[in-house]
């Protein structure tokens, strides 16, 4: 058991209490920018924040505090290492996804993330064949024009594929 | 009986057939992001509310609030069928519904689940019908401090009644507030926490935020628990239905507690969640087969179904009368209803009469239509859920990024839901709450807004808080119901202290 495990609970409620104690610094930090007391104005912008970015460090710590009074009681098991790889097969294509959104636009991106997920499945006996997957992929980025930039006017980026179009319009 | 007037008139304004076109596409996309894991009731609206910018408003929101009922059904056909709640309002369903399909008595779960949730909710759109103009009347006189001390309650009642760590809701709640803050300052015009990044410049939207926390969390945490779905067989035919409905008067009393106790938690923020538990186990407390709980009694769909949907539509009562929502889902439909140029809030009933009773209207007319679409489709959507997740978790990960990148036509959105997702994940997994998040990003402007405004009054003395008995009452109140869980165990270990009067042998 203890051999699977990736990393135990209390690492991560402390990095997360870390965490958020960090994001409250920050707003603290910006709020002084701005001024935190009372201008010919009333209360200065950086006023309410403030006491946000406080509240959210003190609530951090205690909670940091607290993980370490309970130190041997979280020693379970945050994420099994085979759960967690289960996790970043699913995440670092989504990471993929974000970062080839630019480049490709968006229903290229999603035609190939689909057809990566159904080509990659071994949940099945059988794979899926290639047609399958095509259709499947082509299907849900054809919907996903059809829905949201034709019938909702909801402007897509298109990436190459605009381009490709433009050009067809051009040549004919 | 100004109100069945006024509810009449907003009956004539929706009765349309456009109108109950969107009402069963609503409830069709609500059931849907129920159904499936990784969408719910919040982030579906979130990811249509880029859609309905383009709509009137009337329209927009039995669109939106169509889908809220969808997805509140949706979630008690996937906890009935597959014993996996689609929505956490939900889980308590899964107690008694799933033994009750795995007897091969799905159809009679699914039509008692269903009915009752329609009660509750009728009950919950009566008490909006009757109250809400009486409490934003009562509303209208509210100035900034007194405005601040219901928010204050709002947010209290968040932390003392969470089941989840106070210090981690907490803790969830300012990141919200946080959030709220960056961008544009609306008093001064000054442009904070954005530390001279053009990205941040228009803030950070919480409909990224609840796709991303929502949608994408869900998602790796679904992956994680290697989730395959074995579901029971669901046929409803008309016998089936119709031999249910004859049990049901049975339940009554169930029936009207359970509701009770929706109402009761949907006002105050304690949320469907809460409320679907609580009625659960009072319904155990008082049942007089309280062995068959758990093993498949009808009773034990009917108290969390009608607790959750009352619960679900009188949350809408203090979002509209006061501008403070009571579940996730409603603090969204809020940040909805501000972007379509709207104020919640007791002006709301003066300004926009027919908004306001198109809504409560489309209530009534949402909750049947969603019933009978509900029955019609179980099948249909039954079969969706068995499409395999390699396919239906790409497809829902596309549809989120969709939704992010349409809120401000921005790439650093997107980047920010995948953010959101890994913090979903972990808030997820280590018991912090999500909820309070959302509500302080939506209302986080409009609170310190009020609280501004307070101090401005009174040159910043926090004794405006106490300055007349209202005012001074509402912020008492906040204040017990923070320290609630102090006051609960100090009243436990008195009591515990003193000797027990009568130990009954067992």
């Amino acid at each position: 058991m203890a051999a699977d495990s990736l990393i135990t609970t209390r690492w991560v409620e402390l990095g997360l209490a870390a965490f958020t104690a960090g994001l409250g610094g920050i707003v603290m930090v910006g709020s002084l920018e701005q001024g935190i007391g009372w201008g010919d104005a009333g209360p200065e912008p950086g006023y309410f924040p403030f006491y946000i970015g406080l509240l959210l460090t003190l609530a951090s710590l205690a909670t940091a505090l607290q993980t370490l009074w309970r130190w041997q009681a979280l020693r379970t098991s945050f994420v099994e290492r085979a759960a967690f790889g289960q996790v970043l097969r699913v995440f670092l294509p989504m990471l993929a996804f974000v970062v080839a959104l630019p480049l490709l636009g968006l229903y290229l991106t999603a035609f190939l993330f689909i057809a990566w997920f159904m080509a990659r499945d071994r949940q099945r006996q059988r794979r899926y064949g290639a047609w399958q997957i095509l259709a499947t992929a082509g299907g849900v980025s054809l919907a996903s024009y059809l829905i949201f930039a034709l019938w909702f006017k909801v402007p897509l980026d298109a990436g190459p594929l605009a381009d490709l179009t433009r050009l067809l319009r051009s040549l004919s | 009986m100004s109100e069945f007037d006024s509810l009449m008139h907003g009956m004539g304004l929706i009765l349309s057939f456009h109108h109950l076109a969107l009402m069963v596409i609503g409830v069709l996309l609500g059931i849907l992001v129920g159904v499936l894991p990784g969408l719910g009731a919040p982030n579906g609206v979130a990811l249509l509310l880029p859609l309905t910018f383009t709509m009137s408003p009337t329209s927009a929101i039995i669109l939106l609030s169509c889908m809220y009922w969808g997805a509140l059904f949706g979630g008690s056909i996937t906890s009935i069928l597959f014993n996996i709640p689609g929505e956490p309002s939900s889980v308590a369903t899964t107690f008694d519904g799933y033994p009750l399909a795995r007897q091969g008595r799905a159809g009679e779960a699914l039509t008692a689940a269903f009915t009752s949730a329609l009660l509750g909710a009728l009950v919950g759109v009566l008490l909006l019908t009757f109250l809400s103009s009486r409490i934003a009347a009562f509303a209208m006189e509210f100035s900034s401090p007194e405005f601040f001390a219901v928010y204050l309650l709002a947010f209290c009642t968040f932390i003392g009644m969470s089941k989840n760590p106070p210090l981690k809701t907490v803790a969830a709640m300012m990141i919200g507030f946080a959030m709220a803050a960056v961008g544009m300052d609306t008093v001064s015009g000054n442009l904070r926490l954005t530390f001279d990044q053009p990205a941040l410049l228009s803030g950070i939207s919480f409909e990224v935020a609840v796709i991303g926390l929502f949608g994408i969390g869900e998602i790796l945490c679904t992956v994680e628990e290697g989730l395959v779905f074995r579901g029971e067989q669901a046929r409803i035919t008309l016998r089936t239905v119709l031999g249910t409905w004859k049990q049901l008067p049975r339940y009554w009393l169930t029936w009207l507690r359970s509701a009770l106790v929706g109402c009761w938690m949907g006002v105050t923020p304690g949320g469907p969640t809460a409320a679907s538990f609580m009625s659960y186990s009072l319904a155990r407390r008082f049942s007089k087969n309280r062995e068959g709980f758990g093993k498949g009694e009808l009773e034990g769909v009917i108290a969390p179904e009608t607790a959750d949907h009352s619960a679900g539509t009188s949350a809408l009562l203090p979002m509209l009368t006061l501008g403070i929502p009571g579940s996730a889902t409603a603090a969204v439909m809020l940040g909805g209803l501000m972007i379509w140029g709207l104020h919640p809030g007791p002006t709301l009933f003066a300004e926009q009469h027919d908004f306001v009773w198109s809504l409560i209207a489309s209530m009534y007319l949402g909750n049947v239509v969603s019933l009978i679409v509900v029955l019609a489709t179980v099948p249909l959507f039954a079969a969706i859920l068995r499409i395999p997740f390699c396919i239906i978790a790409p497809i829902i990960f596309t549809v989120c990024v969709i939704g992010a990148y349409s809120v401000h036509n921005s790439l650093f959105d997107v980047w920010l839901m995948l953010g959101f997702g890994i913090l979903g994940y972990a808030f997820k997994k280590l018991g912090y709450p999500i909820a309070p998040l959302v509500l302080a990003a939506v209302l986080g402007d409009k609170a310190e807004d009020a609280f501004r405004q307070s101090m401005l009054f009174s040159d910043g003395q926090l004794g405006i808080f106490w300055s007349n008995p209202l005012v001074g009452s509402l912020t008492t109140a906040a204040l017990l119901m923070l320290c609630w869980p102090l006051l609960a165990r100090c009243l436990q270990a008195l009591r515990l202290g003193q000797p027990r009067a009568k130990v009954r042998p067992s």
